[in-house]
């Protein structure tokens, strides 16, 4: 079966003043659909420059990344930013709501962007409220709710377009043990129920939860 | 909902949205005033040029209406012909004097407008009866006189001619009793006018005006063009001068050419000042959400959809601002107009701020425009925002 992602000899650098910084070097990934990837290692080691080129926000330096057996490097940004918004959950550390909107607006966003009619959008995010069990702060703005509450209604987001991979960057990194706890569940369950996961993580709980880790060190992959 | 949003966005800092509104609708009230001078005291101008129905003017030669004390010579067969002339409807004389009324120990003086009652195209009578063609003992007042002299319709005032210091007479005197009560159009605010006939102020005026005649006003035949008519008299009759209202408003209009491009200027700047307004608003917006926008492109969203959310903003701001503007500008257009129009020797008739219809969407579309380069500039910085780099930095 095609994996849903497929990375080969990917590098990263960085130019920094007369430095190169060399995020990432020869990475080379496969992770098959409905697979729980966990990524741990210290700080500095490239974890979050490695998602951020598999999910297409940034273009390696050299390898290649193919995502649902579509090559990232070919495609313009338009493409790009079109197939994040249809085949890609982005959840961050510090969940990137638009506090302006209120939970339920903030969820319907990617589903207004790819022209989903009303009603039909109004039904998926009622849906998708209940499975994060966040219904009954449907109508608060994000800037009313606390951190947990906001993760959850992130990744409702992140899941509105239905994608074929979810990406996740710490997800538990701001919230305290039992919140974070929610959130791992709350994974589990989207593991459960057949999505395909690729989690950056410090949270062991978490890391012990996925099907497989793997370690970064100094940019590399080192098991 | 991205209306929704635009606002919600706005109303993130309402101090700030509020003094940049402020300065928009300054801006915009400016702009208004401007447009509206711009054209507005020319085309008031016609307007009250042609408010009595006489379209053509004759006056001494190189001179416009009034614009000097000189006068027509054989004024009398100079009416005679110019009546019996074709495409000429009617035609009036006048002669601008001044006389005095002596009040106690003082001399009040007037602004005297002998006119042939039948035929004239400067006073609109209110009340009373207007004067007779050949009658040399009533007069008309003009309500500033009538206030200053405290006198009625039936009173009796004696006239004082023009002092001539060359001319050892002493100056005539009449008697002479007040008729009605006019409005005279092209009288400045609180100008003191009355009206006689011709014959009665060009004896007041003293030995040289026998016969003379500031001006002829002309009504053109229905028929007729004011225009061709001008031109026709004007080959026959090369010792005056002729001119249509049209050539009068294009001689105002090239005394107001320096006037006119001061507005431009002033206006143009009040569009520079809502781009900078406006632009420097939305700008520090996109970098306090620079984050939030770098997320939403990580997301999926388009460069596009940013680029437009962040206009819209602009645009809000501007159409808000401008609609407050239009208020504001009006309330000072009226304002200005009263100053504007009480200065002396100015027809108070005349409006300086006029709307148009053409004019006030052409400078509505130039705001609007306006609105959306403000925002570009500011809304492409923040559809191009790189995504990964922005992110991270925005992590604590
Ligand atoms: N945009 C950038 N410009 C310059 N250097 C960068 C950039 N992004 C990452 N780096 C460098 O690349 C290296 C890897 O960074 P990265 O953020 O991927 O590490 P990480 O494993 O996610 O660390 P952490 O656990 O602290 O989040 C670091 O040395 C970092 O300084
Ligand atoms: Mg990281």
């Amino acid at each position: 079966m095609m994996p849903v992602i497929l990375a080969r000899n990917v590098d990263k650098q960085y130019r920094l003043a007369k430095q190169d910084i060399h995020a990432v070097r020869g990475v080379s990934l496969s992770v098959a659909t409905g697979e729980y990837l966990a990524v741990v290692g210290p700080s500095g080691s490239g974890k979050s420059t490695l998602l951020t080129l598999l999910g297409g926000l940034d273009q390696p330096s050299a390898g290649s990344i193919a995502l649902l057996g579509q090559e990232l490097g070919g495609l313009s940004d338009r493409a790009l930013t079109r197939l994040r918004l249809e085949r890609v959950g982005f959840v961050f550390q510090r969940f990137h709501l638009l506090p302006v909107l209120t939970a339920s607006e903030n969820i319907e966003l990617p589903m207004a962007e790819r022209r989903v009619p009303r009603a039909e959008r109004r039904v998926r995010t009622r849906e998708l409220l209940d499975y994060v069990a966040m219904s009954h702060r449907a109508d608060h703005r994000a800037t009313q709710l606390s951190g947990g509450e906001m993760q959850r209604v992130a990744i409702a987001r992140a899941l509105a377009n239905q994608p074929a991979i979810l990406l996740a960057d710490e997800p538990t990194g701001e919230l305290d043990a039992a919140t974070g706890r929610e959130i791992l569940a709350l994974f589990r369950r989207l593991h459960g129920d057949g999505l395909t996961l690729v989690v950056v993580t410090h949270d062991d709980r978490l890391a012990a939860d996925a099907q497989r880790v793997i370690h970064m060190l100094d940019g590399r992959i080192a098991g | 909902m991205s209306w929704r949003r635009a606002v919600r966005d706005l109303l993130r800092h309402r101090v700030r949205t509020a003094l940049s509104l402020l300065g928009v609708a300054i801006a915009t009230a400016l702009l208004l005033d401007m447009v509206l001078l711009s054209g507005g005291i020319e085309r008031s101008f016609g307007r009250l040029l042609v408010s009595r129905g006489y379209q053509l003017r004759v006056s001494p030669r190189g001179t416009l209406p009034f614009d000097t004390d000189a006068t027509l010579d054989s004024a009398g067969q100079l009416l005679a012909a110019l009546r019996a002339e074709p495409g000429v409807a009617r035609a009036g004389a006048v002669l601008g004097t001044t006389a005095f009324v002596r009040r106690r120990q003082a001399l009040t003086p007037l602004v005297v407008y002998g006119v042939t009652p039948e035929a004239q195209g400067i006073y609109q009578l209110d009340r009373g009866r207007d004067l007779a063609p050949t009658d040399t003992t009533s007069v008309l007042l003009g309500t500033p006189s009538a206030r200053r002299l405290g006198l009625g319709i039936g009173d009796t005032l004696r006239l004082v001619g023009r002092l001539d210091p060359r001319v050892a007479a002493a100056a005539v005197t009449r008697l002479v009793t007040v008729r009605g009560l006019a409005r005279f159009v092209y009288d400045a605010k609180d100008q003191p006018s009355v009206a006689v006939t011709l014959r009665l102020a060009q004896r007041l005026a003293g030995p040289a005006a026998v016969n003379r005649a500031s001006l002829f006003m002309m009504q053109t035949t229905s028929g007729a063009r004011a225009d061709s008519v001008a031109a026709q008299l004007r080959r026959k009759y090369p010792a005056v001068s002729i001119n249509s209202v049209a050539d009068m408003v294009a001689q105002f209009r090239l005394r107001l050419s320096y006037f006119r491009q001061l507005s431009l200027i002033l206006g143009s700047i009040s569009l520079v000042v809502t781009v900078l307004l406006v632009g420097t608003l939305l700008s520090i917006a996109v970098n306090e959400r620079i984050g939030e926008i770098a997320a939403l492109r990580a997301i999926g969203i388009a460069r596009s959809s940013i680029l437009r959310q962040v206009v819209l903003e602009g645009l809000l701001l501007t159409v808000t601002g401008g609609t407050l503007g239009v208020g504001l500008g009006i309330g000072t257009a009226r304002w200005l107009d009263a100053i504007l129009t009480s200065f002396p020797g100015l027809p108070a008739a005349i409006s300086f701020f006029v709307p148009d219809a053409r004019q006030l969407s052409t400078a509505a579309i130039t705001l609007l425009i306006t609105g959306v380069l403000a925002g570009l500039l500011p809304a492409s910085r923040a559809a191009s925002t790189p995504i990964a780099a922005t992110l991270r930095n925005d992590a604590p």
